[in-house]
């Protein structure tokens, strides 16, 4: 038995598991025990998506499409073009699906970020503004970075605070923020439009999230 | 830290994209230095915009969106290559190898045992059979022994004789170099938990019984005991003895003596 090296074996094994980690985090998920609440839904429908799915692309327009086209509507105003820009969301969520990386963070405050993006640059195209990330148009935005406390509260929860909290505000800090993030206006054309000195408006809008992120985290 | 500090007011708004071009940009271009205490209040401050989506109220699309959108992702899936995992750089030779090396390696294992364990049982019976073979070489020497006792003329024939009238009579023959071969027919056996032992008496006026071995009669009531080294010479002994004593003997008679024949 002794004479018997195992040492070809374990080499072997070494430089397969050295191969292992060189693939995807996709294949490895598959063969990776995971738990139910470690996985959403979401993370899961994201991965089959990444396969061409089409049952798993169904599911996610019926899981956020109505959330999604409220967003754009609520940004455009407008209801066909608040469709057009949801079809070239899901359809480029359909064609870039791989380029979410879901290591970095949740799909959803992704897929809204993408969204609110993609309504903005419609918005400047219909107002003949100057676009401000033209060669950008068709990337996909970063990963926002999901805090701890994203698991803790449901998104039901969240909406309810956010709600609440920007109920709070006085109008025209509400009206700043809503300006900036409905309108993709800067600080300083919210300060114009709501002939506001520059500096209000920025601590009226760093000072409104830094509520909302205190809130957040208090409820949670 | 100093660098970072300026930009410590601008994370939301820049997530927000409120942020007016200078300070976007000069934001931008700290980001692309790498500071990764920035970055992550970034990636922070998105993911808290993000949240604001929470304002807007849902509405529902109209049917045909849906219809369009799983119109044109049905045509794109058909016409679309199927995923496929990525490919492991390692060649199928090489992986066969390894499934062989692998059923090798156990297949040697299992057999190494099996030949172990064969070797294990063939040494048990080795020692079992030279065990064998040692008693009965054994008996082969004693055997030899008695006979020579028994034939050779200058062994001495003892008989002893018990008080007991039913009792029979047991015969020794003493070798001075050989040593004695004592033997009995339809002797009767002793208590269940005893055994006979032979007692040497000493000539010395007063010496001791020295002990010597113990024996039980066959079923039969016969034995032979050999004494290879009796532990007295026989030209110093006047009896030999024998009594009924415990298993292992005693070291001194502890019963009657039941049968006692002189030495000659």
């Amino acid at each position: 038995m002794r004479a018997l090296s195992l040492h070809p074996v374990l080499d072997l094994c070494r430089i397969l598991l050295q191969e292992a980690k060189n693939l995807s985090p996709l294949f490895l998920a598959a063969f990776m025990p995971t738990t139910n609440s470690e996985v959403s839904p979401d993370a899961t429908l994201v991965s089959r998506l990444i396969q061409k799915d089409v049952s798993a692309f169904e599911q996610l327009y019926d899981r956020h499409s109505r959330a999604i086209y409220g967003l754009v509507l609520r940004i455009l105003q407008q209801a066909g073009m608040a469709e057009e820009v949801v079809q070239d969301i899901f359809l480029q969520l359909w064609r870039n699906a791989a380029q979410y990386d879901s290591s970095r963070g949740s799909f959803v405050p992704w897929l809204f970020t993408l969204a609110r993006n993609r309504a903005l640059d419609t918005l400047r195209l219909k107002s003949e503004r100057q676009r401000r990330h033209e060669d950008q148009v068709d990337e996909l935005p970063p990963v926002a970075a999901a805090p701890e406390y994203e698991k803790v509260l449901d998104e039901k929860r969240r909406a309810i605070k956010v709600r609440a909290l920007m109920s709070s505000l006085n109008p025209q800090q509400k009206r700043a923020i809503e300006l900036a993030y409905f309108e993709g206006l800067s600080h300083s054309e919210i300060a114009a439009a709501l002939k506001e000195p520059l500096g209000t408006v920025k601590s009226w809008i760093r000072n409104g999230l830094l509520r909302l992120k205190e809130e957040l985290q208090a409820a949670s | 830290m100093k660098n970072c500090d300026q930009f410590r007011d601008m994370f939301e708004a820049y997530a927000l994209g409120a942020l007016d071009a200078p300070e976007r940009a000069a934001l931008e271009a700290h980001l692309t230095t790498g500071c990764p205490e920035c970055s992550k209040s970034v990636d922070e401050a998105r993911w808290l915009v993000s949240q604001l989506h929470y304002l807007a109220p849902e509405a529902t699309p109209s049917d045909m969106l849906k219809g369009r959108l799983m119109q044109t992702i049905r045509e794109e899936a058909r016409s679309a290559p199927r995923f496929v995992p990525p490919k492991s750089n390692i060649p199928f030779w090489m992986w066969a190898g390894v499934a062989a090396l692998f059923l090798a390696t156990i297949y040697s294992a299992w057999n190494a045992q099996r030949l172990t364990r064969e070797i294990q049982r063939a040494d048990q019976i080795a020692a079992a059979i030279l065990q064998h073979r040692h008693e009965l070489e054994t008996q082969l020497e004693d055997a030899k022994r008695e006979a020579a006792i028994l034939v050779d003329p200058a062994s001495v024939k003892i008989a002893l004789a018990s008080p007991d009238p039913q009792a029979p009579p047991l015969e020794a023959i003493w070798h001075s170099n050989l040593g004695i071969v004592l033997s009995g027919q339809k002797v009767p056996a002793p208590a269940r938990d005893r055994v006979l032992q032979l007692w040497l008496i000493p000539k010395t006026p007063g010496g001791k019984p020295i002990p010597s071995l113990t024996l039980r009669p066959d079923a039969d009531g016969k034995f032979v005991l050999l004494v290879s080294n009796p532990p007295e010479l026989m030209a110093a002994t006047k009896a030999l003895a024998i009594t009924e004593e415990p298993p292992g003997g005693s070291l001194a008679p502890t019963t009657p003596l039941l049968w006692v024949g002189g030495v000659s």
